[in-house]
């Protein structure tokens, strides 16, 4: 799978700059986290990387195809996924259709064969209903199939988010703030699902407050501070660096 | 000979700028595109055709008919928007469901007129003309002209210099952050929709002796005209509909003397059509997001 | 008579907007603000009547033209609307709406103006419609299965969601709107031949009003909804002679009523109820199961 990379990317809104001169990779098969107090500029770094928001200056490059321009379908259909800090889900549909919606990117049959209900279609259907169903499972989220998405509790809607992108299959998935709001256990359970969708060669960049969970799952991490990147090494490293510090706690 | 005729399109202008004013009043302020408009604008020149034919004065009629048109405004508000506004889609939903308050009113006037077009009796308003540098003018064509100057001054000044305007304009900037500065979202639903049905009002009145007809059916061709200034005029905006209004009073009076007949509706709906493509905020700037999302 | 005889102008009729009613869901289906269907329908019913009637074409041949001319005019007009969101979309189209009425009435020549054209064959039986309708509902219910169907309610539901999985929001816009015009047209020309006469005034404003009602009764997500709605208002006249003389008066307060409390139909509302009860008895069950485990 390729890997996103950064290059002196920035934005300013009128005379603001929310992101100025930030480089990075997200490589296949790791995490990498993206961390820094609030307002920072990391939420604004995911919008450019999906295409939500026009460059300023710099170049997004995955696997050395320049995606800065691209339209957010057309950067998701490259392989760039992502969550979202609120969870957005498709709340009059059931949280299998929800599933089922992730596949879009890899649908083959014809706008045809869909009007006409051709074989190629149907045979489409059953294959990505099967495969929902199987991620279902998986996710222990198989009794809630047939419930609309948007009356689900908050932690099983964050799952059926998780699933729906592990459904996208993307090269890179962009996690931005999964676990909070959760309590430790839960968090856990969805550190777990991180490494093991890295382990089959996804690059995930994950943009988190807790530090303790960044910690224990990211091999390097970044740190964003007033849109400049202040800090970038293993966690452990990083974590320890005085600039890091005082960003976080202020000059006490 | 081209001075009546830009003389009769600032005059037509007018009429439907007075229309126009109401119905932009409540999409910049509240966001929804209100339907029933044309219903408040018919049911005025109802309420002043009555109030003329049970004896009594023009001004008096006026006057009922503004505060009736008001009321019924804010009682639409009340019946076909309140309920909506816990709404996500609230533009579907008030579209939908002013359509709906609307076909009540037609229905309503429908029955009471025995689907006939009334007409003021005859004298309601003395006919006088003058004559100007071969220029002819009636004294209801002037009066209708100031009066708009005079409504649309009024508006202006209640905006933009009393403390009532600048709670409905702080809601119509962001309405929850007006809420926590302490504006009461009762009062400033209370006051648009009174005003804009009174401006319907009283446009009724005078459209219904303008061309001596009152006539459940008179508000759609009004209402139609309407989109086309508050899209030129930019969504929201009062100088914009002002100026769109007569601009399009001319444009039509000009079209009807140059123009082949009949293609007049078709160039003014072509003008919107193209207006909503390359500028759709109007020429003035709306405030709503016309365009689909993409980089931006 | 028989009972199917009293019933069979009013069973047609019903069939007819059962197609005008897909034609209206489609677009709203993929989060398109159309209100285009009058204008598809407009055409597709004098281009049937002119054929017909002026070159003698036969029956299939004609209704095949104006399908493919409602078809190739929803092409057109989606390329720059798809550009355009919301209430913008609506005035967009009513405008489409409007310009074509206007030049009916321009071109007089062929078109008859006003009048409209007059003695059109009947030519078309109910069976054809019904036939018709069933391959509309077939495709509808195909697209709803597929993965188009899932895009559009993913467009609809959140436009951002959308373009995230991939979804092409333009493209699906556009084939929304190449779809309703292609019925649209189809039943236009249906309608021309079972009526004997058509006038642009047929696809007016209470046209848009009762297409829109079909779908706001129906809901807007399942193939059942249009053919519920427009059953209800088709046959509401038939109820009691009271809602037959305030036919627009029953309309109106069904639409403010439904769009407050089930903005989502009756068909969408009932199977989403159903779907929410199923819901909270399975977490009761198993809320019982885990106390029963923590007991033991």
């Amino acid at each position: 799978m390729p890997s996103l990379v950064l290059e002196r990317v920035s934005k300013r809104f009128g005379g603001i700059t929310a992101v100025s001169d930030v480089s990075f990779e997200v490589p296949e098969a790791g995490i990498t986290g993206l961390i820094g107090p609030n307002g920072a500029g990391k939420t604004t770094v995911v919008n450019l990387i999906t295409g939500m928001y026009k460059l300023t200056s710099g170049e997004i490059r995955l696997g050395g195809r320049n995606v800065g321009s691209a339209q957010p379908h057309e950067v998701a259909r490259l392989g760039i996924s992502r969550t979202f800090q609120n969870i957005r889900l498709l709340p009059e549909a059931s949280v299998l259709d929800n599933v089922i919606i992730g596949f879009h990117r890899h649908e083959k049959a014809s706008i045809a064969a869909g009007m006409f209900g051709f074989n190629a279609s149907l045979s489409e259907i059953r294959e990505f209903r099967e495969r929902a169903r199987a991620l279902l499972d998986r996710f222990h989220m198989a009794r809630f199939a047939e419930h609309p998405a948007g009356y689900l509790a908050y932690g099983h809607q964050r799952r059926v988010e998780m699933m729906r992108a592990v459904a996208m299959n993307p090269a890179i998935l962009l996690l931005d703030e999964p676990v909070a709001g959760m309590n430790d256990v839960e968090a856990g359970e969805l550190g777990d699902v991180f490494q093991e969708l890295a382990s089959s060669g996804m690059g995930l960049l994950l943009i988190e407050h807790n530090i303790r969970f960044v910690t224990k799952l990211c091999q390097n991490v970044h740190v964003l501070d007033t849109g400049r990147t202040i800090a970038a090494g293993p966690p452990s490293v990083v974590m320890h660096d005085p600039v890091v510090v005082t960003a976080y706690l202020g000059t006490a | 000979m081209i001075v009546q005729q830009l003389l009769n399109g600032l005059i037509s202008g007018s009429v439907y700028a007075l229309f126009a004013l109401g119905f932009t009043l409540i999409s910049g302020t509240h966001r929804i595109l209100n339907l029933a408009h044309a219903g408040v604008f018919m049911t005025g020149a109802f309420i002043g055709y009555y109030c003329v034919v049970l004896g009594l004065p023009l001004w008096l009629a006026i006057v009922l008919a503004m505060i009736g048109s008001g009321l019924l405004s804010y009682f639409i508000d009340i019946v076909a928007f309140q309920q909506l506004r816990a709404q996500k889609q609230i533009e579907f939903a008030a579209l939908i469901s002013s359509i709906g308050a609307n076909l009540i009113l037609i229905n309503i006037a429908q029955r009471l007129s025995d689907t006939q077009v009334l007409s003021f009796p005859f004298g309601t308003f003395p006919t006088i003309f003058f004559h100007f540098a071969g220029v002819r003018v009636s004294a209801l064509q002037l009066m209708i002209v100031a009066l708009v100057a005079v409504l649309f001054g009024l508006l202006l000044f209640y905006l933009y210099k009393t403390s009532f305007g600048r709670q409905v304009r702080a809601v119509a900037g962001n309405e929850r952050a007006a809420m926590l500065l302490g504006v009461n979202p009762k009062s400033v639903y209370f006051q648009t929709f009174f005003i804009s049905g009174a401006l319907a009002g009283i446009a009724g009145v005078l459209i219904g002796l303008l061309f001596s007809s009152v006539y459940f059916l008179m508000g759609e061709p009004y209402l139609l005209r309407g989109f086309v200034i508050v899209i030129l005029g930019g969504l929201g905006s009062i100088p914009g509909a002002v100026v769109a209004g007569l601009l399009l009073g001319v444009m039509q009076t000009l079209a009807t003397a140059y123009l082949p007949p009949g293609l007049t509706d078709a160039m003014i709906y072509s003008l919107l059509f193209v207006g909503l493509l390359i500028r759709p905020s109007g020429l003035f700037g709306g405030q709503a997001i016309a365009v689909a999302a993409g980089r931006r | 008579m028989g009972i199917f005889e009293v019933y069979h102008p009013l069973f047609n009729f019903f069939l007819l907007n059962v197609g005008y009613a897909f034609s209206q869901q489609i677009v709203l289906r993929a989060g398109v603000f159309s209100v285009a269907t009058g204008g598809f329908a407009a055409l597709g019913a004098y281009c049937t009547a002119i054929l017909v009637v002026d070159y003698q074409v036969g029956e299939f041949l004609a209704l095949a033209a104006s399908l493919a001319l409602g078809m190739l005019t929803g092409l057109i007009l989606s390329w720059p609307l798809a550009r355009l969101r919301g209430v913008y979309q609506a005035i967009a189209t009513l405008a489409f709406v409007q310009i074509v009425t206007a030049l009916l009435l321009y071109a007089e020549d062929i078109t008859g103006g006003a009048i409209g054209i007059n003695h059109i064959p009947r030519l078309a039986t109910t069976w054809q419609l019904l036939i018709a309708v069933a391959i509309v509902t077939y495709i509808i219910f195909s697209i709803g299965r597929s993965g188009i169907g899932r895009a559009f309610d993913a467009i609809r539901q959140d436009e951002t969601v959308a373009g995230m999985l991939g979804v092409s929001i333009r493209r699906y816009h556009i084939l929304a709107f190449v779809i309703s015009g292609a019925i649209g047209g189809l039943f236009g020309g249906f309608h021309a031949l079972l009526v004997y006469s058509i006038e642009p005034a047929l696809f007016g404003f209470e046209f848009l009003a009762m297409v829109l009602t079909f779908i706001v009764l129906g809901g807007k997500g399942s193939v059942w909804g249009p053919i519920i709605g427009t059953a209800i208002i088709v046959s509401l006249p038939e109820i009691a002679r009271p809602l037959a003389e305030n036919r627009q008066m029953a309309q109106g307060i069904l639409m403010m009523v439904m769009i407050a409390y089930l903005p989502n139909g009756v068909y969408d509302s009932l199977v989403s109820l159903i779907r929410q009860r199923r819901a909270a008895k399975w977490d009761r069950a198993n809320q019982e199961k885990s106390h029963a485990v923590a007991g033991a």
